[in-house]
C-alpha cells in the first residue's frame, strides 16, 4: 500500500488546451479519495495520468516515494477499474482476473490461489469458467474489480465504474467497493461525476473543475465549508440556491436587499460587508435549510412565487422564482401550499453562504 | 484526401508512454511500410512506363533503365490504339461498350436494390425473412451455375421471336443486373433497418403512400449507401471478364477486358501495345476510385460478404 | 443506430436489428394499398432474380445429369468422368493450392498492414497505396504481373533482380556455353584440345619450357568474339624459360572444312583464362590470352605442363527463371501421371497468388483495418495496466478480439478464390494454361466446346458445393 502525491501535476494537449492544470493533491496510504468535478474537467485525465495512460506535460506523480512519471503502467503497482469493464471478451472470468498475474509469471499454485479468493470476496466463484458475455452489467463490474484486486496492487484506480449500472446495482455495488476498502486496507483513487457518489464513498473528495482543483476535503468540510461558488453549488443536491443581493449601508447598518429578499446580516457578516467595500454580493442557501414563514431577527427572507411543487413522501420539494430569480426548496409536508402561492421562506444567519461576486471565493458561511 | 478514413474510425493515440523505447521500433516500422509501399508502385509504374516507351525500347532494355534515359519515353502507342478511332474492335469502341454496359447496370441494380430492400423492411407482407434468407444465400453463389441455362434461355428466345440476345450487349446487362442485385438488395437492405420505423409510420398516418414514401422518405435518407453501392457495381462490372467472354465473345463491339484478353492472347510479345491498352482500361476505375473514394471503401467493406 | 452516421455500414456487419420480422402490420394507416405497393417494390427484383438466378441454378443441376449433347440422362456420369479426367484433376489440385495457400496469407498480411499502420503518420497515404489495384480488373492486372515476371532477364524485373544477385555470385565468363540449353563445353574443342575435368578443357599434348603450343576451339560465334575484341590470330615466337602459345578459332571462312591450321584469315580468342595443367593434376599460374589469341608463362621451371583452359570461361549468366511455367515446385518428376497431377505445384500458381496478393491484400487491410479501430480501446488499456508488452496485448489480446472480423476476411477471400479465372487467363502463359487452369476456367472451356455443356455443368455444382459451407456459415451469422 502506499499514498499518491501529485505535484502541480499539469497536461496540455497539442493545440494548447490545459486539461488538468497544476493540480497538487496528497493521498494518504490507505485513503479512499474521490476526484468529482463535471464531464470534461480533467478529473479522467488525471487519473489516466496517474495510471500512465497518458503523459504528463509537468509535474510529478508519486506513487509511494517513486516518482513514476516514466515508468509504464505495469511498474506503477496499480490496478484499474474502467467504466466499460474493458474485460478480455475472449477469456474466461478466471482468466480475466490471472492474466495479469500470467505475464508476471506467477506460479500457477499461486495464480489459482489468489483467483479463487477475489472470486471468493466478489461472490464470482459460480461464474468463473464463463466468458463475459455470459455475464451481467453488474457481475461483469465485479469481474473488473476481482482482476484488480488479484493483482494486490499499491493503487486502486477507478473511472466511473458505476455509471453503466442501473440505480439499484449502483447501491448495490458502491457498497461492495467500500466493504473491499475496509477489507484490504488499500489507497483507493476514485473518479466520478455524481457527487451523491462520491460524498457517500471518499474519505476526502477533490472537486475539480476546468482543469483545476478547487478544493480538498471531507464530504462534511465540502458541504458545510465550500471555498468557493463552484463547490458550494456543485455539491449537494439538489444544488444551493443563489440570489445576488446588493450590499445598502443607511447610517452604519448594513442590509442585503433583493428583488423579493433581504438579508438582514448578523454581526461578523456586517462587519465583513462592511469593510469589503462591495456593492453587490451573491449569497448562497440550500434547499434544505429553508424554512416556510419569515424570521424577525437576523437572517434570510425570500418571497417566492411557487409554479412547481413535488411530493416527496416525508418533504415537499418547492420550485419558485423571487425576482426573477429561480429558488428551490424543500420544506415540511405540513406545509398547505398550492402552486401560484407566494410564501415567504426563510434561512438562519448560519446556514447562510455569502460569495464574492467577482472572484467567487467564499467570504463567510458555517466553517 | 481521406481515403479510407471514413471506413476506419478515429484511430486512437497510440499508447504515448515509455517514449524512449518505442523510437527505434517506430522507425523501423516506417521503413518497412515504406518498402513496402514502393514494392505495391512497382507494378503499375512498370506497366505504366512499358506503355510509353516505344516498341525497339521494349526489346532491348528493361523498364527500369528509363529512369536514366528519360527522353525515350514518348505516346506514341496510345497514338497506335487511338488511331484506330470509334472502329468496332478498337480501343475506344471498346470504352464505349464497357460504358455502355456497366451504366445501364450500375442505375439498375441501384434502383432495384432500393425498391427491393424497401419491400423487405417497411413492407407489411409476410415471409420477408425467409426471402431475405434466400437473398443472403444467393451472396455466394457462383454465377458460373447460371452461364448455361442462360445462355440457352437468350438463344431459345433468339430464335423464337428472333429478338437477339444472346451475343449482345442487352444479353450482358442483363446477366450483369441479376448478379448484383443480391449484393444490392444486402447492403441497402442493411442501410433501411437503421432508418426508424416510425418516420415511415408518421408519413402513413398523415396518408402518404409506398411510392412517395420511399421517394420523399427513405430513399433521400439512404442515398449514401446508394452511392456506395452504385460506385462498387460500376468497378466491378468495369472489370468483368467472365461474362463478356461468355455473352460477347463474337460481337464485333467488344469491353475493355474482351480488348485486352484478345491482346494478350493473339498479341502476346507485344507487350508495348498491350500495357498501353491496360493502362487506359484502367483510367475510368481509376477516376471513379479517387473522385467517390469514401463510397468505394465502404462498399467494398459491406462486400465482405460477396 | 443515427442513419446519419457515416460509420454505420463502415463494419462488415449483419444488420443491426434482428431478422424476425414483426408479422402483421405494425400500427398506423395503409390497409391494402399499401400492402400491394410494397409487393410491388418487389416484384422487379423478385422477377429477374427468379429468371436469371433462380431457374438456372435448378436447371444447371438438371443439365448436370445429361451427356453433352443434352438428350441422354446418365446421372452421375459426368461427375464420374470428372474425377477420372486427369485436366480435371489437375485443376482440382490448382483450386486446393490456391485455398491452402491465398485465404491464409491475404487474412495475414491484412492484419499486418491494419497493425501498423497504426503507428505512422501516414497511414491513409498507405491505405490508399496498398489498397489501390482494386481499382484494376484482374484482367489488367495479369498481365501487369506477366510483364514483370517475364522470363528474359532484360525485360523481366525479378528476373533482372535475380540476375544482378546471381551474376554477383557467380559472374558469367566471356564465352558462356548454356549447359541447360543442352551446349557442352567439350563442343568447343577442335584441334589439339579436349574435354577436362570440371568443365574445362585441356591441350592434348603436353609442352615445355621454351615451347610453343597452339589450341584450336569451335563453335564461338564471330560476334562474340568481336565483343571481346578479338584480332587476327598470331602464334608467338616461342622463349626460353618460357611457354608461349595461342587459343584461336579453328575456322577459316576460306578453308572452311580444313582444320589444325592456322590461316591468315582466322581469328584469336581474346581475353581466355588459361593455367599450366601439372602431371599430377594440379593446377599453377594462369594468364589471360591478348587479343590476337597469343598468351605466355614465364619462368616455367622443367617441368613438363599442358594447359588448361579454365571452366571460368564458359561460365553461363543466369538465363531468368521460368516463373509462369508449369515446372513443379515439389519433387514430382518420377511419380506416374494421375500422381503428379495431384501432387505437383507449378510454379506459377506461386506467381499468380503473388499477384492476386497485390490486388487484395488492400481489402484485407481495410477490413481489418474497421475492425481493429472499432475495438474497445480500454482494453487494451486493461492489458497495459495487467502488465502486457506491445506483442503481448497484440497477440493475447487484440487478435483473439479480432477474430471474427479476421474470420470474416478469410471466408470471402476463400469463396472469391474457387472461383479464380480471370488473372489466370491473362497470366499464364499460353504453354501454361492447361498446367495452371482451376473448376472456374475449366466450366467455360467446356460451356465453349461442342459437347461440353454437360460437364461444364457438373463442373458449375461441384463449385457451389464447395461454396455452400460459407453459404451456410453466412445464414448464420446473420440469423444469430
Amino acid at each position: 500500500m502506499a499514498g499518491v502525491v501529485l505535484d502541480d501535476l499539469t497536461k496540455r494537449y497539442d493545440g494548447g488546451a490545459l486539461a488538468v492544470n497544476k493540480l497538487n493533491i496528497d493521498i494518504k496510504d490507505g485513503e479512499f479519495i474521490c476526484f468529482v468535478g463535471p464531464s470534461g474537467c480533467g478529473k479522467t485525465t488525471a487519473l489516466r495520468m496517474i495510471a500512465g495512460l497518458e503523459t504528463i506535460t509537468s509535474g510529478e506523480v508519486r506513487i509511494g516515494d517513486r516518482v513514476v512519471n516514466n515508468l509504464p503502467p505495469r511498474d506503477r503497482d496499480i490496478a484499474m477499474v474502467f467504466q466499460s469493464y474493458a474485460l478480455y471478451p475472449h477469456m474466461s472470468v478466471r482468466d480475466n482476473m490471472a492474466f495479469g498475474l500470467q505475464l508476471r509469471k506467477t506460479p500457477k499454485a499461486d495464480i489459482d490461489r489468489a483467483v479463487e479468493a477475489a472470486a471468493k470476496i466478489l461472490d464470482l466463484e459460480r461464474f468463473l469458467d464463463r466468458k463475459p458475455g455470459q455475464l451481467s452489467g453488474g457481475q461483469r463490474q465485479r469481474v473488473a474489480l476481482g482482476r484488480a484486486i488479484v493483482r494486490e496492487p499499491s493503487v486502486f484506480l477507478m473511472d466511473e465504474p458505476l455509471s453503466n449500472l442501473d440505480a439499484k446495482l449502483r447501491v448495490q455495488t458502491r457498497a461492495e467497493i467500500a466493504r473491499i476498502h475496509t477489507r484490504l486496507e488499500a489507497t483507493m483513487i476514485y473518479v466520478t461525476h455524481d457527487q451523491v457518489e462520491a460524498m457517500t464513498m471518499g474519505d476526502r473528495i477533490a472537486v475539480i473543475n476546468e482543469g483545476v482543483l478547487q478544493q480538498v476535503g471531507t464530504p462534511k468540510e465540502l458541504y458545510e465549508a465550500p471555498l468557493n461558488r463552484f463547490v458550494a453549488g456543485f455539491i449537494g443536491s439538489p444544488s444551493m440556491n443563489f440570489i445576488d443581493l446588493k450590499v445598502s449601508n443607511e447610517g452604519g447598518v448594513v442590509t442585503l436587499k433583493g428583488e423579493g429578499s433581504e438579508l438582514q446580516p448578523d454581526p461578523t457578516l456586517s462587519a465583513l460587508l462592511r469593510d469589503s467595500g462591495l456593492d453587490i454580493v451573491t449569497v448562497g442557501f440550500r434547499p434544505e435549510h429553508l424554512e416556510v414563514g419569515a424570521l424577525a431577527g437576523p437572517g434570510l427572507n425570500v418571497t417566492v412565487t411557487l409554479d412547481v411543487i413535488e411530493f416527496l413522501g416525508n418533504d415537499v420539494l418547492i420550485h419558485g422564482s423571487s425576482g426573477g430569480q429561480d429558488v428551490v426548496a424543500i420544506v415540511d409536508v405540513d406545509n398547505v401550499l398550492k402552486v401560484g402561492d407566494s410564501v415567504v421562506l426563510s434561512a438562519a444567519p448560519r446556514r447562510l453562504h455569502v460569495f464574492n461576486p467577482v472572484s467567487l471565493a467564499r467570504m463567510i458561511g458555517t466553517g | 484526401m481521406s481515403v479510407v478514413q471514413a471506413a476506419s474510425l478515429p484511430v486512437a493515440k497510440p499508447a504515448p508512454t515509455r517514449r524512449t523505447r518505442f523510437r527505434p521500433s517506430r522507425l523501423v516500422i516506417n521503413v518497412v511500410l515504406a518498402a513496402i509501399a514502393i514494392f505495391w508502385l512497382v507494378p503499375a509504374i512498370g506497366i505504366a512506363i512499358i506503355s510509353l516507351r516505344p516498341e525497339s525500347a521494349f526489346e532491348q532494355s528493361g523498364w527500369w533503365t528509363v529512369f536514366t534515359a528519360p527522353a525515350q519515353l514518348t505516346f506514341s502507342n496510345y497514338k497506335t490504339l487511338f488511331s484506330a478511332g470509334f472502329q468496332a474492335g478498337g480501343v475506344l469502341d471498346s470504352l464505349t461498350t464497357s460504358l455502355a454496359i456497366t451504366i445501364p447496370v450500375t442505375i439498375l441494380v441501384t434502383v432495384i436494390s432500393s425498391i427491393t430492400a424497401y419491400s423487405l423492411v417497411f413492407g407489411r407482407w409476410r415471409g420477408r425473412t425467409v426471402v431475405f434468407l434466400l437473398i443472403v444465400a444467393m451472396l455466394v453463389l457462383p454465377l458460373q451455375m447460371a452461364l448455361i441455362p442462360v445462355a440457352s434461355l437468350y438463344n431459345f428466345i433468339g430464335d423464337t421471336t428472333g429478338v437477339k440476345i444472346f451475343g449482345t450487349v442487352i444479353g450482358v446487362i442483363i446477366f450483369h443486373v441479376a448478379f448484383g442485385l443480391p449484393f444490392g438488395i444486402f447492403l441497402m437492405r442493411n442501410f433501411y433497418t437503421g432508418i426508424p420505423h416510425d418516420l415511415l409510420e408518421a408519413g402513413r398516418i398523415d396518408g402518404a403512400g409506398e411510392w412517395t414514401l420511399f421517394r420523399k422518405v427513405v430513399m433521400p435518407l439512404g442515398l449514401p449507401a446508394a452511392a456506395s453501392l452504385a460506385i462498387f457495381q460500376f468497378i466491378w462490372v468495369w472489370n468483368d471478364l467472365l461474362v463478356a467472354l461468355v455473352f460477347l465473345a463474337n460481337n464485333t463491339h467488344q469491353t475493355l477486358t474482351l480488348f485486352l484478353y484478345g491482346q494478350t492472347r493473339f498479341l502476346s510479345s507485344n507487350y508495348w501495345i498491350i500495357s498501353t491498352g491496360a493502362m487506359i482500361s484502367i483510367v475510368v476505375p481509376l477516376i471513379v476510385f479517387f473522385a467517390f473514394q469514401r463510397y468505394f471503401v465502404r462498399g467494398v467493406l459491406a462486400g465482405a460478404v460477396k | 443506430m443515427s442513419v446519419a452516421d457515416p460509420t454505420a455500414d463502415a463494419l462488415p456487419v449483419e444488420p443491426k436489428q434482428d431478422v424476425v420480422p414483426t408479422i402483421g402490420a405494425p400500427v398506423g394507416g395503409g390497409g391494402w394499398k399499401s400492402h400491394l405497393g410494397s409487393l410491388l417494390f418487389l416484384l422487379p427484383g423478385a422477377l429477374w432474380l427468379l429468371i436469371i438466378v433462380v431457374y438456372p441454378f435448378i436447371a444447371t443441376i438438371v443439365r448436370s445429369l445429361f451427356d453433352g449433347s443434352g438428350t441422354r440422362f446418365i446421372a452421375l456420369g459426368n461427375y464420374k468422368a470428372i474425377f477420372s479426367t486427369t485436366d480435371i484433376i489437375v485443376s482440382l489440385k490448382n483450386n486446393v493450392v490456391w485455398v491452402v495457400v491465398f485465404p491464409f496469407l491475404v487474412t495475414f498480411f491484412g492484419l499486418v498492414f491494419a497493425v501498423l499502420t497504426e503507428r505512422i503518420r501516414w497511414g491513409t497515404a498507405f491505405k490508399t497505396i496498398v489498397f489501390m489495384p482494386l481499382v484494376f480488373s484482374a484482367t489488367a492486372a495479369g498481365l501487369t504481373w506477366a510483364s514483370i515476371f517475364f522470363n528474359d532477364p532484360h525485360t523481366g524485373v525479378v528476373n533482372a533482380a535475380v540476375q544482378g544477385v546471381a551474376n554477383g555470385v557467380n559472374p558469367p565468363g566471356l564465352y558462356p556455353v548454356d549447359t541447360s540449353a543442352g551446349e557442352s563445353v567439350g563442343a568447343l574443342a577442335a584441334t589439339g584440345v579436349e574435354s577436362g575435368p570440371g568443365g574445362t578443357l585441356q591441350s592434348k599434348s603436353t609442352v615445355t619450357a621454351g615451347g610453343t603450343i597452339e589450341l584450336g576451339l569451335t563453335g564461338i560465334s564471330p560476334a562474340v568474339l568481336q565483343t571481346n575484341h578479338a584480332t587476327t590470330a598470331q602464334v608467338p615466337s616461342s622463349s626460353s624459360g618460357a611457354i608461349t602459345g595461342l587459343v584461336w578459332r579453328d575456322f577459316s571462312p576460306s578453308h572452311p572444312t580444313a582444320r589444325g591450321q592456322v590461316f591468315p584469315d582466322e581469328d584469336g580468342i581474346a581475353g581466355m583464362h588459361v593455367a599450366l595443367l601439372s602431371a599430377d593434376g594440379s593446377v599453377g599460374a594462369t594468364t589471360t590470352t591478348a587479343s590476337d589469341g597469343s598468351f605466355s608463362f614465364a619462368g616455367v621451371g622443367s617441368s613438363i605442363y599442358r594447359i588448361q583452359i579454365t571452366a571460368n570461361n564458359f561460365q553461363a549468366g543466369f538465363n531468368g527463371i521460368f516463373f509462369l511455367g508449369t515446372q513443379s515446385l515439389t519433387p514430382t518428376g518420377s511419380l506416374n501421371p494421375t500422381l503428379q497431377a495431384v501432387l505437383s505445384l507449378p510454379i506459377v500458381d506461386i506467381a499468380m497468388i503473388i499477384a492476386y496478393l497485390w490486388i487484395w491484400a488492400g481489402f484485407a487491410m481495410v477490413v481489418i483495418g474497421a475492425g481493429l479501430a472499432a475495438l474497445n480501446r480500454e482494453v487494451l488499456e486493461a492489458a497495459q495496466i495487467d502488465g502486457a508488452s506491445e506483442w503481448q496485448t497484440l497477440r493475447r489480446v487484440t487478435v483473439p478480439m479480432l477474430r471474427p472480423v479476421l474470420v470474416v476476411v478469410f471466408v470471402t477471400m476463400l469463396i472469391n478464390v474457387l472461383k479464380i479465372f480471370d488473372i489466370i487467363l491473362n497470366m499464364a502463359t499460353p504453354s501454361s494454361q492447361s498446367g495452371a487452369s482451376t473448376i472456374a476456367l475449366d466450366i467455360y472451356n467446356n460451356f465453349a466446346s461442342n459437347n461440353g455443356q454437360g460437364l461444364a455443368a457438373a463442373l458449375a455444382v461441384i463449385l457451389f458445393i464447395l461454396v455452400v459451407p460459407a453459404m451456410l456459415m453466412n445464414l448464420k451469422r446473420i440469423r444469430g
